[in-house]
């Protein structure tokens, strides 16, 4: 009898998410006059700063949006809200989204989200060691343990790019997951070797006396789009004027977060939990309004190549814009 | 022959019934995240191979059994000490409940500082959750022992060691596993919590990867499996207890009067 009440158990909370996962919201189409609610789902981290200046600013309201910020744990989790509804847009890296595509996950690319600024020696993201650590350079990375925040994405392919291009065998590195902020402590502590971190850890583990061995976003390729702002297909059929509209208010966002490098550092200080010598201090990622092409079929083909789309790959002429 | 049959009949009934209505219920769905059933089913197979299994199910297996094991020790010897001794209870007891009532979940962060990032966290997450219910009911067997036992076992000099193992121990013995049944639940639940930090494999890892990696039908069938997990060592659980526990079960069939 017990037994069947553990199945039991087990099959109704696999009914009851059944049950959540089906509800789709109704897009309301856009009034003249009354502004229309939009919900973009967000990873609060220093990539997304523009949304929240934008919406400051009122670029977002001027076009008859009325914009919320909702946070997510990362690309994985908002691609589930966006597809249910439940936001009109969400941010996320472009490997998950190029993983999402090969899936035949319904979304697509609405506008550009964040770019590497290209430059070795000052970009918003890079793999760090302790600063008394034997490793010198990427090429020292093979055979180590390197911390990334989640496997089989953005990370671990670049960084196996970096070694690659410095001469080492990417393939004897092994990659562990750890979050973000939980990296400065395990690499202090010795629990992993080198740690792929982006701002504000990486400016965090600097103070703490490490050193940055491997710029892996500029080594993957120059100015490579990192993230993009996305929406379902769906909501692209019924109501293509809103995406138009939420593209041309972000792009206006974009272009001014990129003019105006003070008022960054202001806004971060709304929505995440940086201290303010940490916000003066770190590098600021780019923010072309323009979404580097080629630089994401680079990011496809080293995808690929470690074998994070399985035996498929990302068609971009469905995914981008 | 026929009441075996019966009882089999009962027990499958609801899963099937559920099961069937499950298959129905998703057997059209074009929701991304709600394959049907049958795509679940195609790709259980495919998934859960013999190389899948070794590389991923048996270390969290391992990691459980590890866990639970420490559990089971520090609950029962700490649960002896806090039971027998009324000091020792009054002392214990308020800094028990505080630790008892925070989630170890949240502890992960803290615990990888000094328990690194490797197997040590996590069978330290598991065994952290899983001693408190066996913990506390230790205590309650302990401080339940029947007081006509105690005093024979004084009157006859019994005392010390086996003391402890003929009259202790055993009297507490039903409510010991009652505490471990609830145990192993919560070790299954921090089995998978515990790897979803700085994991590289097991079975939870695996699970999350899939959702992560938009392999939806693959992570359905990862809960299945985890469901059935638990399942089977819930069976087996009650098989060990069975027999480890038939003095007190048949006493207890005793008291309630002639066996039906």
């Amino acid at each position: 009898m017990r037994r069947s009440f553990a199945l039991l158990a087990v099959t109704a909370t696999l009914l009851g998410a059944t049950a959540c996962g089906s509800s789709d919201a109704p897009s309301t189409p856009a009034d003249e006059g009354t502004p229309t609610k939009v919900t973009v789902g967000v990873i609060p981290i220093v990539d997304v700063a523009p949304i929240y200046l934008g919406k400051e600013k009122g670029f977002f309201s001027s076009r008859g949006i009325d914009l919320t910020m909702e946070s997510g744990q990362g690309g994985a989790a908002i691609v589930p809200g966006v597809l249910s509804g439940q936001f009109q847009f969400g941010f996320s890296n472009m490997t998950s989204l190029m993983v999402a595509q090969t899936q035949n996950v319904p979304i697509k690319v609405v506008v550009n989200g964040v770019a590497s600024t290209g430059k070795q020696g000052a970009d918003f993201g890079g793999v760090t060691v302790k600063g008394d650590s034997p490793i010198q350079s990427a090429k020292d990375l093979a055979g180590k343990k390197v911390a990334v925040n989640t496997l089989k994405n953005i990370g671990d392919t670049t960084v196996r790019e970096s070694v690659r291009k410095a001469g080492g065998d990417p393939s004897t590195i092994s990659f562990v997951e750890i979050g973000f902020p939980q990296m400065p402590a395990a690499l202090a502590a010795g629990q992993v070797d080198a740690a792929w971190v982006v701002e504000p850890s990486l400016s965090v583990i600097k103070a703490q006396g490490g050193r940055v061995v491997a710029w892996n976003y500029a080594d993957a390729a120059p100015n490579l789009t990192v993230a993009t702002y996305f929406t379902s297909n769906k909501l692209l059929q019924e109501d293509p004027d809103l995406v138009k509209r939420f593209a041309e208010a972000m792009n206006e966002s974009l272009a001014y977060a990129s003019a105006h490098e003070d008022e960054v550092r202001q806004v971060l200080g709304t929505y995440t939990q940086i201290d303010q010598k940490t916000r003066d201090a770190m590098t600021l990622p780019e923010w072309p309004t323009e979404i580097n092409r080629a630089s994401i079929e680079t990011l496809a083909t080293l995808g690929k190549n470690d074998g994070v789309f399985g035996d498929k790959t990302p068609d971009l002429g469905q995914l981008l814009p | 022959m026929t009441r075996i049959l019966a009882r089999l009949g009962l027990a499958l009934a609801l899963p099937a019934a559920l099961f069937a209505a499950w298959w129905l219920g998703t057997a059209g769905s074009d929701n991304f995240y709600v394959p049907p059933l049958r795509d679940i089913l195609i790709r259980f197979p495919e998934v859960w191979t013999w190389d899948r299994l070794r590389a991923d199910v048996l270390p969290s297996l391992i990691r459980l059994a590890a866990g639970y094991t420490v559990a089971v020790l520090a609950g029962v010897l700490l649960g002896v000490l806090v039971g027998s001794g009324r000091r020792v209870r009054a002392v214990l007891e308020p800094v028990l409940e505080f630790f008892r009532a925070i989630p170890p979940p949240v502890l992960v962060p803290v615990i990888m500082l000094f328990a690194g990032i490797g197997d040590t966290m996590k069978v330290v997450v598991i065994a952290a959750g899983c001693v408190w219910p066996i913990l506390l009911n230790t205590v309650e067997g302990v401080r339940a022992v029947d007081g006509v036992l105690a005093d024979t076992c004084r009157s006859y000099g019994i005392a010390g060691p086996s003391r402890l193992w003929h009259l202790v121990l055993r009297s507490a013995s039903p409510q010991i596993a009652a505490g471990m049944r609830q145990a192993l639940s919560i070790g299954i639940i921090l089995m998978v919590i515990s790897e979803m930090f700085a994991a590289s494999n097991g079975l939870g890892f695996t699970i999350v990867q899939f959702q992560r990696s938009f392999a939806i039908p693959d992570m359905w069938s990862g809960i299945l499996l985890l469901g059935l997990l638990g399942l089977a060592l819930s069976v087996l659980f009650r098989l060990v207890e069975s027999r480890a526990l038939a003095w007190y079960h048949g006493q207890r069939r005793a008291q309630r009067g002639p066996a039906r």
